[in-house]
């Protein structure tokens, strides 16, 4: 008797351990959330999103063998107690050009969860309930539906999304 | 054009890119690892110590165009930086009983290298009416001939 697994929906998370002194900064990453509001136009490239996007590309290839190539990323901001509607990152009538995943980086984020949707083949609808705390990600495949639950008092939450495909 | 690995602090090669020659010259215009660790710290935001220069050309402790050889091996993704012996090594031990060479910069069975064939085994090679070879037997720590007819 034998097994062969066809698919998998894998996750990826844990906390962004850069070496000390090249820890990224949240103030820089909000800076340019801000930046791109004021000036109307998706932000650049910076080095603490380029710290950030290099450290999951390279060890994800190293643990994994996961080749990722970016699509897109943006960040969002979060009120206290703001839930988002279920959401996901491919376009049903485009998966060509659809991300195979999206990652959600915690920047200065409290009381922060990402409650993500699966199958599990017949039975549906089943989630999964991670918290995003700071400095730390989760990955996961663009089709699951996501929702980001924000349960925090006083501060806002930041959450970096950055999606990629791999070859 | 050099190269230099960029390696995890736990000694872990994350990948390795190429360097132009003239963004590692010092201010005497001799080429430094050290100014090539700089210039990739501040453009590729990783600290400096964490790449190590490496050899395109260097394999098993030889350089193939006869230069100098530069720390054992050229690595690839997931290989293991020795800051001690300055040697790149592959990530995986080829057989348990096997020990690292530091000449060689490679693994090498407990009895040392494989014997070499014979002429006539190797003719036979040659015109493919057989395929002699040795391979490493962990079981009796021996290499045993082995011979596939092509």
């Amino acid at each position: 008797m034998r097994k062969k697994v066809l698919s998998e929906q894998a996750l990826y998370y844990g906390e962004i351990e850069m070496p000390k002194g090249f820890e990224i900064n949240p103030l820089n990453l909000t800076n340019n959330f801000f930046k791109s509001l004021y000036h109307k136009r998706k932000y650049t490239w910076s080095k603490d999103f380029d710290k950030l996007n290099s450290y999951i590309k390279d060890f994800i290839k190293l643990n994994y063998k996961l080749n990722l190539v970016n699509k897109d990323y943006w960040t969002n901001i979060f009120v206290p107690n703001e839930t988002t509607e279920l959401q996901t990152n491919v376009d049903p009538v485009d998966l060509r050009n659809s991300p195979d995943f999206t990652l959600l980086y915690g920047i200065n984020t409290v009381n922060c969860k990402i409650k993500i949707l699966y199958d599990d083949n017949r039975r549906k609808g089943r989630d999964w309930t991670i918290e995003l705390k700071d400095n730390n990600f989760v990955m996961f495949p663009s089709t699951n539906m996501y929702s980001i639950i924000n349960k925090q008092k006083e501060s806002l939450n930041f959450v970096q999304t950055i999606t990629y495909e791999y070859i | 054009m050099a190269h230099f690995a960029k390696i995890s602090e736990q000694n872990k090669v994350l990948t390795v890119v190429t360097l132009n020659d003239k963004d590692m010259l010092d201010t005497d215009g001799n080429p430094s690892e050290a100014v090539g660790q700089a210039y990739l710290e501040q453009h590729n935001n990783w600290p400096a110590h964490l790449w190590i220069q490496c050899s395109y050309n260097t394999k098993r402790g030889v350089h193939r165009l006869g230069g100098t050889p530069l720390r054992g091996n050229y690595p690839g993704i997931g290989w293991d930086w020795d800051p001690t012996d300055q040697i790149f090594w592959t990530s995986e031990k080829p057989y348990p009983s096997w020990v690292k060479d530091v000449q060689k910069g490679s693994w090498v069975s407990p009895i040392g290298d494989s014997p070499d064939l014979t002429e006539e085994q190797k003719n036979q090679n040659a015109v493919f009416t057989h395929w002699w070879g040795y391979v490493w037997n962990e079981t009796n720590q021996t290499w045993d001939l082995t011979n596939s007819e092509a």
